[in-house]
């Protein structure tokens, strides 16, 4: 890359102001997590790919890069799914429908679906990480019959910390999803399989050079499921990963995401595994 | 293009002149033994033979505290304020502080071209200056000579009786209108030396930055480093920002404020539920030197260091970014020797 | 809809103090432009320096003082209970201020020299920050507090948000600022490991920073030292220097 140099004419964009979006449902998912349903003015899509995040701002506040949990097959507004951590998450847990608040984005690569597509797709998921993956999880579904497999490996802390339930148990039912979950630690209801995410990958049964998977989780889990994965014997370039974090601006300036020579906000957050696999201080 | 030269008897004339066709910043004396760019308001008060400012021009296109929004918290809503554009002479640039502008153009384009940064950039004129090398300069290892004119509109090398004028640009002799300059070419002086060096050339210092990430210099370095952010504020390549929420003692409306932020600094790499990525002082020492000669340079070809000293100058533990490069230059040419 | 509180809940406010000089409730008073703003978003229920007025109950309690006494310790147990919000202002409340150089001496010596034969009348204790008793919800800091700050932790209360503390070097404000270095004037300054929030007040007026508003939370106090030390500081009187206002924090990291 050349450095970039200033020209008579040049355009430029304001890069700063949100556009102003109601809040349409609000419904709670766990005690910690809250997904809201946005509209933009005049229903307008966000226009955003499976991966990508929105920041969210609430004046007086600030604002918060946030994951996008909706697919991009649903139109006319857009979900978001928000852990109570931090200021504006917090000021966020006490509004309701018909409140406003700022968007910009959507920002972020967000996953590639062509190289998803015509593949049997393998989707990693641990706690809050099924956010962002869920957007892509129905947008699979949604084109079914453009994708292969549909296989759903999803870990938690606890039963009681498991996201969309209801949806869990629709893709439990739906006979093209193989959905398989897994705790931590399980309440005495917990009737399923206790143990971390990793122990869901060798039982897998995979068509290998036509899986492509996608992970995303907490920073710990990253090397765990690749390891595993790795045992498996999935080629390192059928992997992409989402790593959720450290973003800032959005817009590629701040210098907060950083990691090497690449921006999370600009060329992730959804990385290839063997570009990762440079940056050493991205897992 | 056409030089000329400027008597030193001359240099407030030629200030005045500047002056009454844009506003003209400069350095001036700040404490009893700094400098900074300030807008000029009596010529006297210019001082072009100067070792360093405190801050670079920077701060005039990426102001330290800018307003990105205002908002009302009543009615909910927010409004970008008009930036200006900014028509001005920046008289008496280093080399190093205009091959920084130049990263930080790269910066503010790429990608999204940031409306504020070009606005405030675009009315920019360069009136370059040469200075002599202190004993922190050392733009000569990253390619930046003291005389070097690129990014000047004009630029003046210092001569023992005046200034030699180099008119660059057609909006350098736009400038000149109405001056009358004497047109006898005098011989440039004699090169001046720095007294610090890096000792290897970028490309090779992308190879041993690629292998220094465990060596033991960033914990020696880093040993008296309060991780005060310094280093990073007073740089000309760094860029890095925060954006905070100020909210009116009335409580119904406020700004959106940006203001510089520093990779040393804790709360840099610090995430919602307080979770900080690079906790160690010495991680965060080794992601600035990174930053300088290894990430950004991977990705722009260019180092993102411009040997301006200022990190190394204004350290209060005297910690040298030089000294850490030079280490890792010798331990790795040493390795290199044993494996031989 | 907006940010805004309701007027008609509007926060209860009570102001308290313990061992200090009350300069920060001055400061306070001192606000002048912002008194009427300020007035305009609270009740002030409880305020012994400005009225006669008492509650039961507190939204918000400013606390200034540190603890000296056993009396001190039961009162900010009573006002922590009665309160939702418990705010330290100013140094001692925060850190133990200039107080907490009498518990580098035996308490004992400390009664004879400041009571003298009077000494039994006064129990007094080695100075505490508010912190090492009850719950402390924010900090403002500085001796006396900083007014920019208690402006912000103010709004932000009234916000129903919590206030941002900040974690930087005073150095951060000061290079925004574009100061020449305390050091480059031949002084010596604690900028480097004191906490920013007051905009480098001191160094913009061409003074060195004391360290009033305490210490950064991971502060490198030996690195510190030998900065002093290199800058022409006996170990010993670098030490000193920083123990002025962090005598209770650094009690224990160095002899």
């Amino acid at each position: 890359m050349e450095l970039q140099t200033l020209k008579p004419g040049l355009e430029t964009r304001e890069l700063y102001v949100p556009e102003m979006a109601e809040i349409t449902a609000v419904r709670r998912l766990t005690a910690m997590e809250t997904l809201y349903t946005v509209k933009l003015p005049g229903g307008r899509d966000l226009g955003h790919r499976p991966g990508q995040f929105v920041e969210v701002s609430l004046f007086g506040v600030g604002e918060a890069p946030i994951s996008v949990s909706s697919s991009p097959t649903r139109r006319g507004e857009f979900e978001m799914g928000i852990r109570r951590v931090g200021m504006l998450t917090e000021v966020l847990a006490g509004y309701g429908p018909g409140r406003k608040i700022g968007i910009r984005g959507p920002f972020g690569n967000g996953i590639d679906v062509e190289k998803f597509r015509g593949k049997d797709v393998l989707i990693v998921a641990g706690g809050i990480g099924l956010v962002p993956m869920r957007s892509m999880i129905n947008y699979v579904r949604d084109n079914r019959d453009q994708f292969g497999r549909l296989i759903i490996c999803y870990g938690s802390r606890s039963d009681t910390e498991l996201l969309f339930t209801d949806e869990l148990a629709a893709w439990e039912k739906d006979p093209r999803v193989e959905y398989h979950v897994t705790v931590d630690r399980g309440s005495e209801a917990w009737q399923g399989r206790t143990g971390v995410i990793t122990t869901l990958i060798p039982g897998l049964d995979l068509d290998l050079p036509n899986t492509v998977c996608c992970i995303c989780g907490p920073p710990v889990m990253y090397r765990f499921v690749v390891l595993t994965l790795r045992g498996k014997g999935l080629p390192d370039r059928n992997i992409y990963m989402s790593l959720e974090r450290r973003m800032k601006c959005g817009v590629g300036k701040c210098g907060h995401c950083q990691i090497d020579s690449t921006y999370v906000c600009q060329d992730g957050p959804v990385y290839h595994l063997p570009d990762l696999a440079k940056l050493r201080e991205a897992l | 293009m056409a030089q000329h030269f400027l008597e030193q008897a001359k240099a407030d004339d030629f200030v005045a002149h500047l002056m009454k066709r844009h506003p003209v910043l400069a350095p001036h004396r700040r404490g009893r033994r700094s400098f900074a760019f300030e807008q000029i308001v009596e010529p006297s008060a210019v001082v072009l033979d100067y070792p360093r400012t405190l801050g670079s021009v920077k701060k005039f296109f990426l102001p330290a505290r800018e307003t990105l929004l205002e908002f009302d918290l009543g009615t909910n809503t927010a409004t970008a304020p008009a930036i200006a554009p900014a028509p001005a002479v920046y008289l008496g640039v280093h080399s190093y502080d205009l091959a920084a502008v130049r990263r930080l153009d790269h910066n503010f384009l790429h990608g999204n071209p940031e409306r504020n940064y070009v606005t405030r950039r675009e009315g920019a004129l360069f009136i370059g200056v040469s200075y002599t090398p202190d004993r922190h300069h050392f733009a000569g290892s990253v390619g930046i000579d003291p005389y070097d004119t690129t990014g000047s509109d004009i630029f003046l090398t210092k001569h023992p009786e005046g200034w030699i004028v180099d008119v660059l640009t057609p909006a350098g002799q736009d400038l000149l209108k109405g001056f009358k300059l004497a047109t006898d070419a005098r011989p440039k002086p004699k090169r001046e030396h720095f007294t610090q060096h890096i000792y290897v050339p970028q490309a090779r210092l992308n190879e041993i930055m690629a292998a220094s990430y465990n060596h033991p210099v960033w914990d020696e370095a880093s040993r008296n480093c309060t991780g005060c952010g310094t280093c990073n504020l007073v740089c000309p390549t760094c860029y890095c920002f925060d954006v905070q929420d100020q909210v009116a003692i009335t409580v119904d409306a406020g700004h959106r404020e940006r203001t510089w932020d520093g990779c040393m600094l804790r709360s840099f790499t610090e995430v919602a539920g307080g979770e900080v990525f690079r906790h160690k002082v010495a991680a965060r020492q080794r992601h600035r030197v990174h930053r300088k000669f290894k990430y950004l340079s991977d990705a722009t070809g260019q180092p993102w260091c411009v040997g301006c000293g200022r990190c190394t100058a204004y350290c209060t533990a005297g910690i040298s970014i030089v000294e850490i490069v030079n280490r890792l230059v010798r331990d790795a040419e040493r390795e290199e020797q044993v494996t031989a | 809809m907006a940010n805004k509180p309701r007027e008609a809940s509007k926060p209860k406010v009570a102001i308290f103090d313990f061992t200090g000089c009350e300069g920060c409730e001055l400061s306070q008073l001192n606000f002048e432009d912002q008194l009427l703003d300020i007035l305009a978003q609270v009740d002030i229920v409880e305020w012994r320096e400005a009225m006669d007025d008492r509650a039961d109950e507190y939204d918000i309690a400013f606390v200034e003082g540190a603890l000296s006494t056993p009396d001190c310790i039961k009162r900010i147990h009573d006002i922590r209970r009665r309160s939702k919000v418990l705010v330290a202002l100013g140094s001692c409340a925060v850190d133990g201020g200039v107080n907490a150089i009498k518990n580098l001496h035996p308490i004992e010596e400390v009664r004879q020299i400041v009571y003298g034969e009077d000494q039994y009348l006064f129990p007094t204790l080695p100075a505490l920050p508010l912190s090492a008793v009850v719950k402390v919800d924010h900090n403002v800091r500085g001796c006396p507090m900083t007014q920019i700050e208690f402006l912000k932790v103010f709004t932000a209360l009234v916000m129903g948000k919590k206030p941002i503390e900040p974690d930087q070097a005073v150095c951060v404000e000061c290079k925004l600022n574009e100061n020449e270095c305390v050091y480059a004037k031949g002084m010596i300054c604690l900028g480097p490991v004191t906490r920013a929030g007051c905009n480098s007040q001191c160094t913009n007026f061409g003074q060195y920073c004391i360290g009033c508003r305490g210490l950064v939370s991971e502060p490198n106090l030996q690195g510190m030292a030998e900065t002093l030390a290199s800058h022409g500081l006996a170990m010993d009187e670098a030490w000193k220097r920083l123990q002025l206002y962090n005598a209770y924090r650094l009690q224990g990291v160095r002899a």
